[in-house]
């Protein structure tokens, strides 16, 4: 099986003033096309942190990053962004939706920077919203949304070009029980397809449907499942 | 990423932030009425000074006596019938008007007063002033009034405890006089002239004044181009009638205006100030409404990161809003600038009795929308920047 994602001696060292805080350090992490992986750990210890390194949202202090064989710390501010719009789908806890756009605007947008058709974007967010059981709310605004509502919408925006990555920050933290399963059955049978799935959750029970579990405990990877 | 989406993406961002947008039109739109009233206004007084000055381009004034730059008018003499006559008969000379004038104690109901009078063919004298004489009561002074007179503003309504009324009796160096006519108060031009003053006709004015000298001759032309010379000429003839080198003062309206050309050169330079001070004003105006409207949104530029914008892709969807932002302030700015300048300068026009326009010409309107364009544009896209060159997860976190 081949790697999709790999992480060589990752350090992050936040500078708070005069103190520097090591939150990653040398991580080192593989993880293969298709996997579903689940990192845990205790608040603060660095899950986030790792997650937005892996989806190319901030820059290690040092280590590397490789997304399908690409080393991202060799690539520009423009290699960056290629890699998260075609490799990388990421879902936040805060949904982190645009405002001012619709339901359907959100899930095309990131297809702009794709150079998809206008016509052929709102088709595809269409079908999107579809499979999300969303097609009725396309029309709404993240605020006329539950938060289940506005979290799938999320997730279609995160599917938009197809990426083989999906990151989600306990995607379901803002959810409740049921959505959250809803949620998770979802990207569960986007899995199944060959999606790579890490999802970072404080939930057992999610982490119990990973295939592989990683607990984060002061910026260093310790036990796995 | 294709142009229109560009521009309907700012759209739908005006649109959706109608409260904000609102806002920052506003504030495109003040910095630049604040231009363009400013320089409207300028140009309207500039034009309005310029457009009094013209009417009297075919006007020499002659003066016994010497302009002395600083010292202002010293007078040598006075002029004869005769050198009236000679200037009458110098070519390119159509009609000459003997001016007389003199400060002599005036009484109403018992008070007594200096005042200016002025004597004057009354024909003459209503050709002349027609143009700024407005009557408050009565009529132009006749031929046959040799007993009549009439009165400027500031005579009747400011030297005298009462106010002088029309069919009034006025004492002029003991001789009564009815008077006949009574001005509205005089445009900014003509006001020296007219408001503080008494016209006879020259025959009482001789009589009470006891004197037949001429203080002053206004000369028409009829060719506006010959004014320096027709004017040496009338210099060179009086001088010769009194035998005396520079007893005469002639000076026509062009060289007038080169005497106050320091005031024209005062108000380009007022006006230059004032439009500097506009144009500064203005795009902080502009540059703090663009700053904070693009500030806001670093969360929201965060998110286009993460969803893989790249940093040009967020500097053009930018660039796009704001430049359509600053056109409709702009545009905006432009009509309120043009609304603001008329109501100033209709108030200005009244109060200084002369037409006033307001002129907001093309290259400034253009230019102010320019302006708005770029630095709106500019001050829009530092923020924006700034926030593209964070990285994702900071711009999205960012409060
Ligand atoms: N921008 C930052 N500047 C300074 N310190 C930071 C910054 N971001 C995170 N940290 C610190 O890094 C550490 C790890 O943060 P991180 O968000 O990765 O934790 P986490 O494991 O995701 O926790 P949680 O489960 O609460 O989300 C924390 O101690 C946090 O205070
Ligand atoms: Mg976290």
């Amino acid at each position: 099986m081949s790697t999709m994602i790999r992480t060589v001696e990752l350090t992050k060292t936040y500078r708070m003033g005069e103190i520097e805080v090591p939150v990653l350090r040398s991580v080192n992490l593989e993880i293969n096309k298709g996997d579903f992986v689940a990192i845990q750990g205790p608040s603060g210890s660095g899950k986030s942190t790792l997650l937005n390194m892996i989806g190319c949202l901030d820059h290690p202090t040092s280590g590397t990053v490789f997304i399908d064989g690409t080393d991202t710390s060799t690539l520009n501010d423009d290699g960056q962004a290629k890699i998260r719009r075609e490799k990388i789908g990421f879902i936040f806890q805060q949904f982190n939706l645009i405002h001012t756009l619709s339901a359907l605007e959100n899930v095309a947008f990131p297809m702009m920077f794709t150079g998809v058709a206008r016509e052929k974007r709102i088709e595809r967010a269409k079908e999107l919203l579809g499979t999300l059981g969303l097609l009725e709310r396309a029309r709404h605004k993240p605020s006329e949304l539950s938060g289940g509502e506005q979290q799938r919408v999320a997730i279609a925006r995160a599917l938009a070009n197809n990426p083989p990555v999906i990151l989600g920050d306990e995607p379901t933290g803002n959810l409740d029980t049921k959505s959250g399963k809803v949620m998770m059955d979802f990207l569960e049978k986007l899995n199944d397809k060959g999606e790579t799935l890490i999802i970072v959750t404080h939930d057992p029970e999610i982490a119990a449907r990973a295939h592989r579990i990683i607990t984060m405990r002061d910026g260093i990877l310790r036990d796995e499942k | 990423m294709i142009g229109m989406d560009g521009i309907v993406l700012a759209y739908r961002n005006i649109k959706e932030r109608k409260t904000r947008s609102l806002l920052t039109f506003l504030g495109i739109a003040v910095g630049i009425a604040a231009i363009i009233s400013l320089i409207a206004v300028g140009y309207g007084m500039q034009y309005a000074i310029t457009e009094e000055l013209v009417s009297f381009a075919d006007t020499i004034s002659v003066m016994p006596g010497k302009l002395i730059p600083g010292l202002g008018y010293v007078e040598l003499g006075a002029f004869t019938e005769r050198d009236i006559e000679d200037v009458r008969r110098i070519s390119g000379v159509k009609d000459v008007t003997p001016l007389m004038y003199k400060m002599v104690e005036v009484e109403y109901r018992g008070e007594r007063m200096p005042v200016q009078v002025m004597g004057a063919d009354p024909c003459d004298l209503e050709e002349w002033y027609e143009e700024y004489v407005v009557f408050q009561e009565g009529r132009w002074i006749r031929e046959r009034d040799y007993k009549g007179c009439m009165i400027g503003y500031n005579v009747a309504h400011e030297y005298f405890k009462n106010d002088i009324g029309l069919n009034d009796r006025i004492t002029i160096n003991e001789s009564e006089f009815v008077v006949v006519g009574i001005l509205e108060k005089a445009s900014m031009v003509a006001s020296s002239d007219l408001d503080p003053t008494i016209f006879l006709t020259t025959k009482s004015a001789q009589d009470v004044l006891g004197t037949d000298e001429v203080s002053m001759m206004m000369v028409k032309i009829r060719d506006i181009d010959r004014a320096e010379e027709i004017a040496e000429d009338i210099e060179e003839k009086i001088d010769e009638n009194h035998n005396l080198e520079g007893f005469t003062e002639a000076m026509s309206m062009s060289s007038m205006m080169e005497q106050i050309g320091t005031v024209f050169m005062i108000i380009q330079v007022v006006l230059v100030g004032i439009a500097s001070i506009a144009l500064v004003v203005g795009c902080i105006g502009i540059m703090n409404t663009m700053l904070m409207s693009v500030m806001e949104r670093t969360h929201e530029i965060g998110i286009m990161k993460a969803i893989g914008a790249t940093n040009r892709n967020i500097m053009f969807l930018f660039l796009v809003e704001a430049g359509m932002i600053s056109l409709i302030g702009g545009i905006l700015g432009c009509i309120l600038g043009t609304i603001v300048a008329k109501a100033i300068c209709t108030i200005a026009s009244a109060y200084m009795g002369m037409d006033m326009p307001a002129i907001v010409t093309p290259t400034v309107a253009i230019g102010s929308i320019l302006v708005a364009i770029l630095v709106g544009v500019v001050s829009g896209l530092y923020p924006a920047r700034k926030a593209a060159m964070m990285s994702p997860i900071e711009a999205v976190r960012y409060e």
